[in-house]
Formats: structure tokens, sequence, C-alpha cells
């Protein structure tokens, strides 16, 4: 019997049991169904105790006209109640300390951050991001762009009044990109030029190749040099395009696979039906102690699930318990053999 | 004995139930699963407490849960973490899920209340007049222009949004208060689980 079935079984009861119509017989019949199973008890005590408490509303209904059922929030308006609301509710919206002096101080950091876009806007010059391995960093462009940088990546950024460039060194990017027909957003990446106007998409390189990935919005891929002859690939929402020197080869995926794959922008590494030799790869990615697969055994069994990304421990603990693997320490790095 | 032990689980097992779902939906990412697990997380209970009551009830469920989530994650052949992100969030140490809060009268009537009101119209009516006004179900039923079987039905209906209001949603004056439990593990829980069962 499933939980539904059982919660349900024993509410018909109560509900019942308070009608009046209810005989001797219906009690031992209940009785028989409390003691067949634990799950039956506990079930229907958590109910009882729900509908025992509601007896007191008639406390909550005092001085409100019984002959009606009062309008939603009408029972927080009685007046022994108000205080009790003032108890309990005003901690919760109050803040704890005094807002003034950092409100103060977040006006001027406003101000200076004002001035500091200002004048990156008009300045030539770009600016330099990057991140560590394991690292993740959320960047806002002036142009109200914003840059989400994976694990062990650089980005250089040139907004300027007439385009929007970044050029991704190595690692991998988010970008969300805001509406502005009239400054195209470019991404370079090797050999690739990724174009959009306003849109999500992110843009993985690993030496010369190029991964773009489309969850809103429509991007365009080129190669750099467009006397190759090579024609532009234009990307949907869950397209998934590898570029690498040679062409552009576009996959359609469903939208949600799409985001499973952007989903190290939450710090998460999610897995399904994905072979242990490319989860560690990911894992190595995010993580300065390597996992290293000794034994080609058991390089293809299945995992699935969510991970974190920076914790290769917790992960290689779990795939211990789960999977017939030993790991071993080993002068920085994680060993994984079968049992 | 029997009495007593039922009158115990819903005084000091049952009045935890926000904090140990805020831990199971914390802990286990497919939330399909958590009335299951916390319904198998009362059996268990239940079960031990009727042989032997345990010292501190409270501790005593949270292992509980952890234990079953870690054993629901062995029995599946695939590492399919499914849902676990990482087993060191289950180790937390208890007062940081739950601290004491016991409401005053007031307030645990003020949070009838606010259950109350979530529930449906038709429920809300129902349980109104059946359980304040004391209507009997014909009345309900006349009164409502519904069978008297439909009466029942939402009766029923409504019992089980109470108890879901009143004890598994975090009550109204946790709502904020209780900043998220997330971050820090205590180090006397760390890592037992897992040593102590392999």
């Amino acid at each position: 019997m499933s939980l539904k079935a059982i919660e349900e079984y024993a509410s018909e009861c109560l509900a019942r049991r308070d009608s009046g119509q209810w005989s001797d017989a219906d009690q031992a019949s209940l009785n028989d169904w409390l003691r067949a199973s634990t799950a039956h008890r506990v079930a229907y005590l958590r109910l009882e105790a729900a509908w025992a408490e509601a007896g007191r509303l008639k406390a909550l209904g005092a001085g409100l006209t019984l002959d009606q059922v009062p309008p939603p929030g009408a029972l927080r308006d009685n007046p022994f109640l108000k205080s009790a609301q003032v108890n309990t509710a005003l901690p919760l919206i109050a803040p704890k300390t005094p807002r003034r002096v950092p409100y103060a101080l977040a006006a001027s950091i406003a101000l200076c951050a004002v001035g500091a876009i200002a004048w990156r806007f008009y300045a030539p010059h770009s600016s330099s991001y990057e991140t560590i391995v394991g690292g993740l960093e959320g960047i806002p462009l002036s142009d109200g762009s914003h840059v989400t940088l994976n694990s062990d990546s650089e980005v250089q950024v040139a907004v300027t009044p007439r385009e929007r460039g970044v050029e991704l060194n190595h690692g991998e990017a988010f970008f969300e990109v805001a509406k502005d027909p009239t400054r195209p957003f470019v991404v370079k990446a090797g050999h690739a030029r990724v174009i959009a106007v306003g849109t999500q998409f992110s843009v993985r390189r690993e030496g010369d190749q190029v991964d773009v990935v489309v969850i809103e919005g429509h991007v365009r891929v080129e190669r750099d040099n467009q006397s190759s002859g090579a024609p532009p690939a234009l990307l949907a929402p869950g397209d998934i395009a590898r570029s690498d020197g040679q062409g552009v080869l576009v996959q359609e995926k469903p939208l949600s696979e799409a985001e499973a794959i952007l989903s190290w922008r939450s710090g998460f590494l999610v897995f399904h039906d994905t072979p242990l030799k490319e989860a560690v790869a990911q894992f190595n990615r995010y993580n300065t102690r390597k996992i290293v697969i000794e034994d080609s055994k058991v390089a293809n069994l299945k995992i699935d699930g969510n991970f974190k990304s920076t914790n290769s421990e917790a992960f290689v603990r779990l795939i211990e318990s789960g999977l017939p693997i030993r790991a071993e320490h080993q002068d920085g790095h994680i060993i994984l053999r079968g049992e | 004995m029997e009495e007593d032990l039922d009158r115990w689980f819903i005084r000091e097992i049952v009045a935890h139930e926000a904090a140990l779902m805020r831990y199971l939906s914390r802990c286990w990412s497919d939330h399909t699963e958590i009335h299951d697990i916390r319904q198998e997380c009362y059996i268990r209970v239940y079960e031990a407490a009727a042989k032997s009551r345990p010292v501190s009830a409270k501790s005593f469920l949270f292992q509980t849960a952890r234990h079953l989530m870690v054993d629901h994650l062995r029995r599946r052949r695939v590492v399919s973490i499914e849902s676990v992100e990482d087993l060191d969030a289950l180790n937390v140490s208890v007062d940081e899920l739950s601290p004491e809060r016991r409401l005053s009268g007031v307030q645990e009537l003020w949070h009838l209340s606010y259950a109350f009101d979530q529930l449906p119209a038709k429920c809300r009516e129902v349980v109104w007049m059946r359980k304040v006004q004391g209507l009997s179900q014909r009345d309900v039923g006349t009164k409502l222009h519904i069978a008297e079987t439909t009466v029942e039905k939402h009766m029923a209906r409504g019992i089980r949004l109470l108890a879901k209001f009143l004890f598994d949603e975090e009550r109204a004056t946790e709502r904020t208060s209780a900043k998220d439990t997330g971050a820090a593990s205590a180090p006397e829980l760390k890592d037992t689980g897992l040593e102590h069962e392999s």
C-alpha cells in the first residue's frame, strides 16, 4: 500500500469517525488495520494529531459570527492573535542591525561602480579575467550582459560603444547577453567566432576544439577566416556545436540536456549513464588532485547523479561504496582500481 | 503502554517534522521521494521506540533519517546518487537543523490559523462547519448543495492538508528566521555515517 493510499484511508476513517455514522464494527476494522502495520499506525497518528489540533479553531472563532465561515485572513484579525502576530512575525521582517550606515556605504560603492563602468565603457582597452582550478566566477559587464567563468578559464573583455567583444583564451564561459541589436556580442575562441545579439550560450575551448551550447535565442558560429568558404552555422536553443578547425558539427538536443551540460554554473556536475572515465575527466577539470583510472575494467562503469564539482573526494567515496572499485591516495593523485 | 507510545510519538517526533523535511529535501534532490523517506523514518523510529525509548528523541530521529538515506544509496546497484549531492551534507548537527523552538500557545494558534487559510475554499468551509460550528455531515451537505459523500471527501482531504501545513511545511514563524542551515557540518558527526557502516 502506497503512502498516498494509506493516508487516504486513514483520513477517510477520521472524517467518518467524526460524522456520527461510525459503528463498533468500523472501529474494530480500523483497529485491525492499525495493528496490521506500523506504516498504517504512524500515518494515522500524524493525521489524527493534526485533526485534534484543528479542534482549536474553535478558540480562534471566538468573537466571530459563528454561522459564517470567516474569509481567509479574518482569523488572524482576532485581537487575541494580533499580539501573537506581532511577537512572531515582526522579528522576521525587522532587520537585526540598523541599516542606515550600510546603506550609505552601499551608495558610495555604487557611485564608484557607476564611475568605473562609465570609464570602462569609453576606455578602449580590455580587461582580463581568470579563474583557478575549481574556481567559478561571475563577471557583470558594462552593457548589462553577464559572464560566468568556469574552472581554469581565462577571458578578455572589451566592451565599446560599437562592439562587445570577448576573447576566450582557454576554458569555458557562459554568456547571458543583454539585448542590443546595434552592438553584436562576439566571442572569439581560437579559430571560431560565436556571434550573438541577445541570448544565453556557453563556449568552451580546449586547444583547437571549441564547443558551443545554446539555451536561449540564436547564435552564429563562423570561422575566423571567412575566406575558407565554410558557411556559418546558425544555432538554436538546445543546439550543441563542436568546431575543430575543419568545420562545425551541430547536434540538436532537448533543451534539458543542453541545460544539464551547463550545470557547472551552479557548481554541479550532472551525470546520466555517463561512463566513469568521462565523469573522472570532468572532475579533473575542477580539482587539482587528479583522479586516475588504472584499471580499464572499471573505466566504462556507468554513473548517474548530481555531484558538487569541487568535491572529488566525496565523489570517490560514493563510487567506492556503490561500485566494485577501490581508491588509493598516492602522491596527490587518487588511483581507482577494480576490486 | 501503547497509548503512551502514541502520544510520545506525536510530541517528540512529529513535532520535528518541518525540520526533518528541510533536512531531507536538502540532502535528497529527488523531492518526489522524500515523503516516502519521512514515512519510512517514522516507521523505524516508532518500532525502535516500542522496544525502548531513545534518550534524545530528536537526535535519534535525525540519525535514523541519515542512516536511511545512506541505506538507500547503497541498495542501488549503480552509483545512482540520483540526488545526494554529497554525503557530507548528511552530517550536520541536530541543533543546527532544529533548534529548540517551542511555540507559545498563542503562536500555535497563529500557526493553526495560517494552516487553515491554506486550505482550498471548499475544504476550508467543510472543516469550519464540521469542526467549529458542529454541523452534521448532512447539514453541511445541504448548506453547500453537495452530496454527503462529497462532504466526507472534503473533510478527509482537509485533514491531510492540515497535517501538511501544520507539521511538514515550515512553521510560519520559522519561515524566514530559520536561515538556511546549509553550510557548516558539525565536526562531531563528520563522516561517522559511512565508516560506521562499512
